[in-house]
């Protein structure tokens, strides 16, 4: 005979219950508290020698009736051959999901979720079909059902061994929501495919990572009837911390030395927090160069530090992390920052010292616009002669007063469909056949426009007429600067002459100031990539006395900044994201780009993007002379190794996960269920409570007849002294 | 001298079954309740100020301090009127509550503790309704609160918080209160001690006479349960002392013959000293109304303002 719940044998301990009642019981029932005991003097018990004998019988009774509850409640069942259950005619439908990210580097991991995921392709059964995917961001197939299918079945296990020995962790983040979508959709498909439905399951080989990215999940309905299996693969007691390049704080001060800034995350499991981070030139020599900056991070927290550029920066091109476990995610590479010499171009034909002219302001303002990230200089071809190509080239904010040949004009529209920003400030009527150039729409007029009052008599001494501007925009960028209330007040500043531009077709032109006589101010049109700015009134003394107002540098710096002269940080690109070559190269024509430790790639002409990122490093794009290097790193989100929580994935709607359990483990939850179902059909423990309940039936009919018969007694004998 | 609780004149309908007011949970108002019971029943009875010594409010004579005058009268009615400070006229009053776990004990839905407390919250109360001090002192073996007298509102809100706590102490010295107490309060006052006095008495009288000759007056309220009086158990058991825990086989029909007497014997030996000393006993059961130990009280504190301060007595009568 066997026990389902042999532990409630140990309820038979609890004929120990009646045996001590029975002892106790000879010296007191029951216990009253009163309140002092300074008047009472201890009585002698009563005991009768009958009353012994069949106590005795009473407790025998009491005892096999816990005994044989204590029996019913461990489920007694006897072993049978159980029928063996009939062979399954429908196999199952697997897929096996190897994640294949950075963070699987770790280690041993990628070992042993390749042996895991062998296991599982070898327990499959012959019926059973089986399909590989590695996923990072995106899932790749290994294996499909089709080829497992069409492969012999003595060869399927040596085919997938083949295929998961051939896969090396990558360096790009893990994306679990669209893995386990993919593998859904995946078994949904092959589930239409056959006649009878049977069962489905996803196992998951995979170290279950916090970074995992699972928002996809979100909007995914999971079909019916798919078991999520987690073979979870752990690496216990290793800290990892990770380091992220942060862009430059806007706000950060203009005379602190050349540094870097980035943001290292600890893991939320990790033992360490104390870590060391430095400039250094990786390859051969991956030390630290200059001295290393000490961070402290407690686990589960970042903390952003600035890593000062040392004086020798050439050649350094990562940024590493000392002190923890795991060193797939301890480099970023980057360049060092270099302050950037900001060329503007200005085509004039006044001269630099002449202090009513725009030259003269605009000079002044530009050169005096430095800080960390730039220093401005101007630029003023002389009159007739053609700007040196570099400069031309390396400008990205032009000013056009008068100076601009037509040649000028053509070159500088397609520095504009390149992405870069005119700005024309036409002096007089005859400079609407230099718009019209820049435009390409010929049929562009100026007239001078008219101040408000400007038609009635002026008394000597008095004001000239003059306009203001009226309506100004302020979310545009060029006036974003002056949208708080404090400064958006325009009204002291005159503006005695301006032009009047008459257009056949605006287009999408916007006009992003209006004088108060609601003639345009400023006009802002697209052209290309790029755009135009013609302004109407010009800040020379003839024109406006804007030049002498605070909002003037305040213009000028947006214009610059407006143009992307003064981004000096190329953007972050992650492992697998594509690289924006024309955003960075500032051109679609003639790029070729220069993976780290690759060869060059010649993007076809049009291209935007590159999309083959795989590994991180510095990128090398060229175009042209010009050639541009960005850094390319691992997902900031791949260094959050801590475990993923239990209720994570449920929590996104993905279906029961249970974990893989090893055969002993599955072999005694089979002895256990074949005893539930012999219990099951054996039902012995109703037989036992019966028996308990006769018992204890006798037991209550005793013990009332032997409480009448002392009650008996004691009326007839009367009180016992 | 024996306070006549049961026959106090008061109408019995009107007073509160101390079972129903025990299910009021705030002990202040549960004081409230029993004082402003007795005070609306005494709009019908004869007696009509109380207070131990009255407040002044009265013209003005001459040769009053005139910083007494209360101007505010003078504005109304054109008089000079004295108002005296309360606290000239006001007594202070100390009650001694047994906090010990006999006093836990109630064979009924009301423990002697709960009596007791609310025994000395109600006096509190309506003493600070007067405008005397009342002062708190509450012990087991040994002292645990204590709150000097005073009038206010605040402070006879600590009175009742102190007696809310419950009974725990593990034995009773019903002496050491009394000793503090004629340490600490020089000033001539009253002074109430409520407890069961189920405890050795042997020093008591002793600690009683040099109470009572600071000059205090003393109020004794013995606070017993209705079973300690006649030990009406059947079923024989194992009697456990509440406070030291020391239990030993009882059958009650036994050994109520010789309980009995002994119980009586006890109680009379505390009443027999109070008599001695001029104090005024009250015996108390659980089930007795608690306007009728504060009319006894107050009865008792107007026959002492009529007719000055008892003698003391030499011996017992």
């Amino acid at each position: 005979m066997s026990f389902l719940a042999p532990l409630f044998l140990l309820g038979a301990l609890g004929i120990a219950a009646p045996i001590l009642y029975h002892l106790i019981r000879r010296s007191t029932r029951e216990r009253t508290l009163f309140s002092s005991l300074m008047f009472l003097l201890p009585t002698p018990p009563r005991l009768t020698k009958k009353s012994r004998l069949e106590d005795i019988l009473l407790l025998l009774l009491r005892c096999l009736a816990l005994a044989v509850f204590a029996f019913a409640f461990a489920r007694p069942f006897i072993r049978t051959n159980a029928i063996a259950p009939a062979a399954p005619t429908v196999g199952r439908h697997v897929v096996v999901l190897l994640d294949s990210s950075a963070s699987m580097q770790r280690g041993d991991l990628w070992d042993e979720a390749q042996d895991r995921a062998l296991e599982i392709v070898r327990d499959a059964e012959p019926i059973d079909d089986v399909a590989l995917y590695t996923f990072d961001r995106q899932p790749r197939t290994l294996l499909s059902f089709e080829e497992w299918a069409a492969t012999p079945v003595d060869q399927r296990a040596a085919l997938a061994s083949n295929r998961i020995r051939g896969v090396e962790p990558g360096w790009r983040s893990t994306n679990l929501g669209n893995a386990l979508i993919a593998a859904a959709e995946a078994l949904e498909d092959a589930e239409a495919q056959r006649e009878a439905p049977g069962p489905r399951e996803i196992v998951l080989v995979s170290d279950l990572q916090e970074g995992s990215q699972l928002g996809t999940l979100q909007a995914f309905e999971w079909p019916r009837g798919i078991q999520l299996t987690l073979a979870t693969i752990r690496v216990p007691g290793r800290s990892n911390a990770g380091i992220q390049l942060v862009p430059d704080a806007p706000e950060a001060d203009p005379d602190a030395e050349p540094a870097a800034r980035v943001r290292v995350t600890n893991a939320r499991n990790s033992n360490q927090d104390r870590f060391q981070v430095g400039w250094s030139r990786g390859g051969a020599s991956p030390g630290i160069v200059g001295s290393p900056v000490e961070v402290d991070v407690p686990a589960g927290q970042s903390v952003v530090v600035r890593v000062p550029t040392p004086p020798q920066a050439d050649g350094l091109t990562q940024l590493v992390l000392l002190g923890d476990d795991d060193s797939f995610d301890n480099v970023v590479h980057a360049v060092p920052p270099e302050k950037q010499q900001v060329k503007v171009m200005y085509f004039g034909t006044e001269a630099d010292n002449d202090n009513s002219q725009l030259r003269f302001f605009l000079s002044r303002v530009v050169t005096s616009i430095e800080d960390s990230r730039a220093s401005v200089s101007l630029v003023a071809p002389e009159l007739g002669q053609a700007p040196a190509p570099q400069d031309f080239q390396d400008a990205k904010l032009y000013f056009v007063s008068d100076g601009a040949s037509p040649t000028t004009a053509g070159e500088l529209r397609s520095q504009m469909e390149a992405g870069k920003t005119v700005v024309v400030i036409p002096k007089s009527s005859e400079q609407a056949v230099v718009i019209g150039q820049l435009l390409g729409v010929p049929p562009v007029s100026l007239s001078e426009g008219m101040p408000p009052g400007a038609n009635g008599p002026v008394r000597a001494g008095a004001t000239p007429p003059y306009s203001i501007l009226g309506e100004i925009n302020y979310e545009h960028p060029l006036f974003s600067l002056f949208a708080d209330p404090r400064y958006s007040d325009f009204s002291k500043i005159h503006f005695w002459r301006h032009r009047q531009l008459r257009i056949d077709d605006l287009g999408e032109a916007r006009v992003l100031a209006r004088f108060d006589n609601r003639d345009p101010a400023v006009v802002e049109f697209p052209v290309g990539r790029g755009r135009l700015i013609v302004l109407l009134s010009g800040w020379n003394r003839a024109d406006s006395d804007i030049a002498q107002s605070t909002r003037f540098p305040l213009l000028i710096y947006s214009m610059l900044d407006m143009s992307g002269s003064l981004s000096s940080q190329a953007g972050q690109y992650a492992v697998g994201d594509p690289l924006p070559v024309a955003t960075i190269a500032g051109t679609t024509a003639q790029i070729t780009v220069t993976p780290p430790g690759g060869e060059p790639t010649q993007l076809a002409d049009g291209a935007t993007a590159f999309p083959d990122t795989r590994t991180p490093g510095i990128y090398t794009v060229a175009a042209g002379v010009r050639t541009f290097r960005v850094g390319v790193n691992l997902d900031p989100a791949e260094s959050r190794t801590a475990p993923m929580p239990a209720d994570e994935l449920e929590r996104y709607g993905a279906p029961g996960s249970a974990p893989v359990a090893n055969a002993a483990y599955e072999a005694r939850k089979e002895a256990l269920l074949q005893g539930t179902e012999a219990e099951g059909r054996q039902k012995l423990w109703r037989w036992f409570v019966g028996a308990a309940l006769v018992i204890l039936v006798l037991e209550t009919l005793l013990a009332g007849w032997t409480a009448r018969r002392n009650a008996a007694s004691f009326e007839s004998g009367g009180l016992p002294s | 001298m024996i306070a006549p609780a049961r026959n106090s004149g008061l109408p019995a309908a009107s007073m509160i079954d101390p079972r129903a007011l025990m299910t009021i949970r705030n002990l202040e108002l549960r004081a409230r309740v029993i004082v402003e019971g007795f005070r609306n029943g005494l709009h019908r009875s004869p007696y009509h100020g109380f207070s131990v010594e009255f407040t002044e409010y009265r013209q003005y004579v001459p040769g009053d301090d005139p910083r007494y005058l209360d101007w505010k009268v003078f504005a109304r009615s054109d008089r000079y009127f004295i108002k005296k400070f309360e606290d000239e006229t006001n007594v202070h009053c100390h009650l001694l509550v047994d906090r010990s776990r006999s006093m836990a004990f109630g064979s009924g839905e009301v423990t002697k503790g709960e009596y007791a407390a609310t025994l000395a919250a109600t006096l509190a109360y309506f003493l600070h309704l007067q405008g005397d001090a009342v002062g708190l002192l509450t012990f087991d073996e040994e002292l645990r609160d204590y709150l000097p007298a005073r009038h206010r509102r605040l402070h006879l809100r600590q009175v009742m918080f102190a007696l809310e706590r419950p009974a725990e102490g593990t034995a009773t010295n019903l002496v050491l209160p009394i000793d503090r107490i004629t340490n600490l309060v020089r000033k001539r006052g009253m002074l109430v001690y409520a407890s069961d006095f189920l405890a050795p008495i042997d020093r008591l009288e002793r600690s009683l006479i040099a109470l009572t000759a600071c000059g205090h007056e003393v109020s004794i309220f013995q606070v017993l349960d209705p079973s300690e009086l006649t030990f009406a158990f059947e079923q024989a058991s194992m009697f456990e002392d509440v406070e030291s825990r020391r239990a030993i086989y009882i059958d009650p029909v036994a050994a109520r013959r010789q309980y009995v007497p002994k119980f009586e014997a006890h109680c009379a030996a505390v009443r027999r000293i109070c008599e001695k000393l001029g104090i005024v006993y009250h015996r108390l059961t659980t089930d007795q109304p608690l306007e009728l130990a504060l009319f006894g009280f107050v009865q008792e504190r107007m026959r002492r303002g009529r007719q000055g301060r008892p003698a003391r007595r030499e011996g017992p009568r």
